[in-house]
């Protein structure tokens, strides 16, 4: 406990020099005493209702040890910032506050405070600008790097077959090898020019160039074209891949050729997904919503992804590192992200490991021509 | 005379926490930052939806001087709250760091006290790791919210989720 006694010195004039009061209260903290005249303080007042930094406090007034409050300042224009303080009289057992008015100090360090603060928070900004300038450029060496790996994959295939094939004792190779290895070449090409398109789009879609071409379409047509599309996917055999239809088809304003490219990068991913199993399931579904937008939605029972693995794979190029390595580029949910939101929608996953995966691409209401 | 009810707001500095408590008492919005020294006090009578109806209620919210951790002064400040808004800034490259530490200084001197957390700035930045969300949530048993003190954006929530934990604990 600290003491709270002004000795031989007149405590009226300290505490007038100070801008300070002394306010003694009682147990219940009701001021029954108050020395010097710096602020409006009421004898018999709750003391809380003239500082209300003591809200709260009422416990430790009473039992506990002195307590200091610096720089307080009520929300108002009237009062300046307090310190307020508490002590026993060491004779009386009487609490004492103290109320010191700190308004010149407090602007002064305020001032300090506020230099200080908007300095780090600048510092901040730049090392977080700096940051990002260091992390773009790492993306677009990685994003190289991976453009060059995937290219070289098969016209390493189409060059070694044309290779084999171009040479005089290729009239040796039995037909089915000379077929094999031109269907290899087609295939390599095929996935060569996919990945092309591709490429395309995504550049497009990052520096604003990329088009869309929007009319009225039918999702429920575009949702049936593309599960038949889906079901002559070479890994499709087996799989369940079914659509679901809702029984009033909306009419989307929107790019059809782009909505069939996103339903179908995201039925290729689900049945990459579900190949292994015996019991692979993909369902394509269109949910309407009470406010009138509407879901494409696109459900397998495949092993799921973690969060962060989701994260990866939603970046170019992203291989989840739980995930089997895909055929694909790794570049569809990048595609089906950016087209979405060229249409104002938006790509949703919901995932966990083992529990399948949802991918959901949303569309605002003002895409859709009826009203619910 | 009804109970008035401490509730203090913790925090690195310029994270908002300020807009935040003058969205909620005043309903005003400055995007002029203004550091606050010390602590600053603001006196608030609302009315909050509770299982029994509205219930009015008396609070102090406690403004106080913005810092990565929490020092000597911050836990003085904190002394008889009966409870805590932490706000963290989305648009920081790690907007979480401080928050922990500022609920965990609270937890360690006010145990059990109820926690809410505002993640601040959302109109200016992207939605929060749904996974950092849950982890904040179980951490501090408190609930999490987007918030936005230059549109309102979960500010009412925040505020009100911390006063029905206070009248529902009688704290």
């Amino acid at each position: 406990m600290s003491d709270f006694s002004p000795g031989g010195i007149n405590p009226e004039i300290v505490l007038t020099a100070m801008r300070a009061v002394a306010i003694r209260v009682s147990e219940d903290l009701t001021v029954r005493e108050v020395s010097g005249d710096a602020f409006d303080v009421q004898i018999e007042t709750d003391v809380r209702e003239a500082i209300p930094a003591l809200y709260g406090m009422e416990d430790v007034l009473r039992d506990g040890p002195p307590i200091s409050i610096p720089f307080v300042q009520l929300n108002d224009d009237t009062t300046p910032p307090v310190t307020v303080s508490s002590a026993r009289d060491k004779l009386t057992g009487a609490l004492w506050l103290v109320l010191r008015d700190v308004s010149e100090e407090s602007e002064v360090q305020r001032q300090l405070v506020q230099n200080h603060n908007a300095l780090a928070l600048a510092e901040a900004e730049l090392r977080a600008a700096r940051d990002a300038a260091l992390a773009a450029d790492r993306t677009k060496t990685s994003f190289l790097a991976n453009v060059s790996h995937e290219l070289r994959t098969p016209l390493h295939v189409i060059i070694g077959g044309a290779s084999i094939l171009s040479k005089p004792r290729s009239t040796a190779l039995d037909p089915d090898e000379v077929v094999g290895y031109a269907s290899d070449m087609h295939e390599s090409g095929v996935l060569l020019l996919q990945l092309v398109d591709d490429l395309i789009d995504l550049s497009r879609s990052e520096t604003g160039d990329l088009t869309l071409y929007e009319e009225w379409c039918d999702l429920n047509e575009i949702v049936d074209k593309m599960v038949g599309l889906g079901r002559e996917l070479p890994d499709a055999a087996g799989v369940i891949l079914e659509a679901k239809h809702i029984m009033k088809a909306p009419r989307v304003f929107a790019d059809g050729r782009r909505i069939k490219q996103i339903l179908l990068n995201l039925i290729s991913n689900a049945i990459k997904a579900v190949a292994q199993r015996s019991d692979g399931e993909v369902r394509v579904s269109v949910d309407r919503h009470d406010d009138g937008s509407a879901c494409l939605i696109v459900q397998d029972n495949g092993p799921g992804m973690s969060e962060e693995d989701l994260a990866i794979a939603r970046e170019p190029f992203g291989q989840p590192r739980a995930a089997v390595r895909s055929k694909g580029a790794g570049l569809g949910l990048a595609i089906v992200d950016r087209l979405a939101k060229l249409h104002g929608g938006a790509l949703i996953i919901t995932t966990e490991p083992g529990q399948g995966l949802r991918a959901f691409v949303h569309f605002d209401a003002t895409r859709f021509g009826d009203k619910i | 005379m009804m109970k008035t009810y401490k509730i203090v707001v913790l925090g690195d500095f310029g994270v908002g926490k300020t807009s935040l408590i003058r969205r909620y008492v005043l309903d005003e919005f400055s995007d002029q930052y203004r550091a606050t020294m010390g602590v600053h006090l603001y006196k608030h009578t609302d009315r909050i939806a509770t299982e029994g109806g509205q219930s009015e209620i008396r609070l102090v919210v406690w403004d106080i001087e913005g810092a990565p951790l929490p020092s000597g002064q911050t836990q003085r400040y904190v002394v008889g709250a009966s409870a805590a808004l932490v706000v963290g800034d989305l648009t920081r490259a790690d907007p979480y760091s401080a928050m922990w530490s500022a609920a965990d200084m609270f937890e360690e001197q006010l145990p059990g006290r109820p926690m809410a957390f505002a993640l601040n700035k959302r109109d200016l930045s992207d939605a929060p790791s749904p996974d950092v969300v849950k982890r904040m949530e179980r951490r501090y048993d408190g609930p999490v919210f987007e918030t936005s003190a230059m549109n309102g954006e979960g500010v009412l929530h925040a505020f009100h989720s911390l006063g029905k934990s206070i009248l529902a604990r009688n704290l």
